[in-house]
């Protein structure tokens, strides 16, 4: 990649653009990994399948629990 | 109890999946340090060079999750017919899969567009890579899309698993593109059969980061795999309430 020329160059604004690509990155990692589990817990309740959670441990095999 | 508590549907976490999970997140935090602290200022790209760390992986992931959807798809196409599910299992896969493969290629094209501007002084430029790298999220976008259009469920599998095999052709397209055309955007820094252009702490940083967002993606996969499950048993159920409703009408009126 070429070197930048203007003055937006600058070391100062490379911290900038490294801020704002990480923290946008995990923003949107954790905004759509939050928009799965919430909508599978959603559904999962409205199929009233929710909040069983003992069978993950093998009490009920039927159904599994959310996190 | 409702029907899809009866036939065993499953929520969208398991142990396994729980232990996954936690992996990506202690992953993904151990990459933050890794490509934040630990790799050294590239000495041409100084600090902006910590980009790499993102753009590369996300692209590489979403490769990944479109390869993962043709498969899914070929093989819906080709034995939908003689499963009991009528291939709703890799129907399933192939929506999922896409759907994380658009989100890291949203990442990707942020990522690179905020990385142009330092080293290139724009954030967007009409070359080869960019362009068909943006055609490829429209391209998805519209399979997500045409997944959502009304139909029959076996006919939109079908319409949707053709056009995921489409829009694949675009795939080595955008990773070629830097070898086929002039373009603004660097060439491949890690390629099978040519010598890395990165070395040392930064090579070890990019590898790394790659194995913590595949951990990552894994994981979205297989959760938005079991919430897809639960919005056919949703949708099932309306439709069951809705013809029993309709039924008891009927008896009603007569």
């Amino acid at each position: 990649m070429l070197g930048a020329t203007d003055d937006e160059g600058t070391p100062m604004s490379e911290v900038a653009t490294v801020i704002a690509g990480w923290g946008i990155t995990f923003v949107v990692l954790a905004t759509y990994s939050i928009w799965v589990v919430l909508r599978g817990k959603s559904i999962g309740q409205e199929l009233g399948i929710g909040g069983i959670e003992q069978s993950d441990l093998g009490k009920d095999t039927s159904a599994t629990a959310d996190s | 109890m409702t029907a899809a508590a009866k036939s065993g549907a499953k929520m969208t976490a398991t142990p396994i999946t729980r232990v996954l999970g936690v992996s990506a997140l202690a992953a993904t935090a151990v990459m933050a340090v890794l490509g934040l602290v630990v790799s050294p200022p590239d000495v041409v790209q100084g600090e902006a060079v910590r980009m790499l760390y993102l753009h590369v992986p996300s692209i590489w992931i979403a490769y990944g999750g479109f390869a993962l959807t043709s498969i899914s798809s070929i093989l819906f196409l080709w034995r939908s017919g003689r499963r009991a599910d009528q291939g709703r299992h890799y129907d399933r896969l192939a929506g999922a899969a896409a759907e994380v493969g658009v989100v890291f290629t949203a990442i990707t094209l942020i990522t690179g567009m905020l990385w142009g501007k330092v080293t290139w002084g724009t954030y967007w430029q009409w070359d080869a890579r960019l362009t068909t790298t943006v055609l490829l999220f429209v391209t998805y976008l519209g399979y997500l899309a045409l997944r959502r259009l009304p139909a029959e469920p076996t006919v939109r599998s079908r319409r949707a698993a053709v056009m995921a095999l489409i829009s694949f052709i675009n795939v080595p397209i955008v990773h070629f593109s830097v070898d086929w055309w002039r373009t603004l955007h660097q060439k491949a820094s890690l390629s099978v059969g040519r010598r890395p252009e990165i070395t040392g702490e930064m090579y070890w940083t990019l590898l790394y980061s790659a194995l913590a967002v595949t951990v990552l993606a894994t994981w979205l996969i297989i959760h938005r795999y079991r919430v897809i499950r639960l919005e056919e048993l949703r949708d099932e159920e309306g439709l069951e309430a809705l013809i029993a409703s309709r039924l008891n009408k009927d008896v009603g009126s007569h």
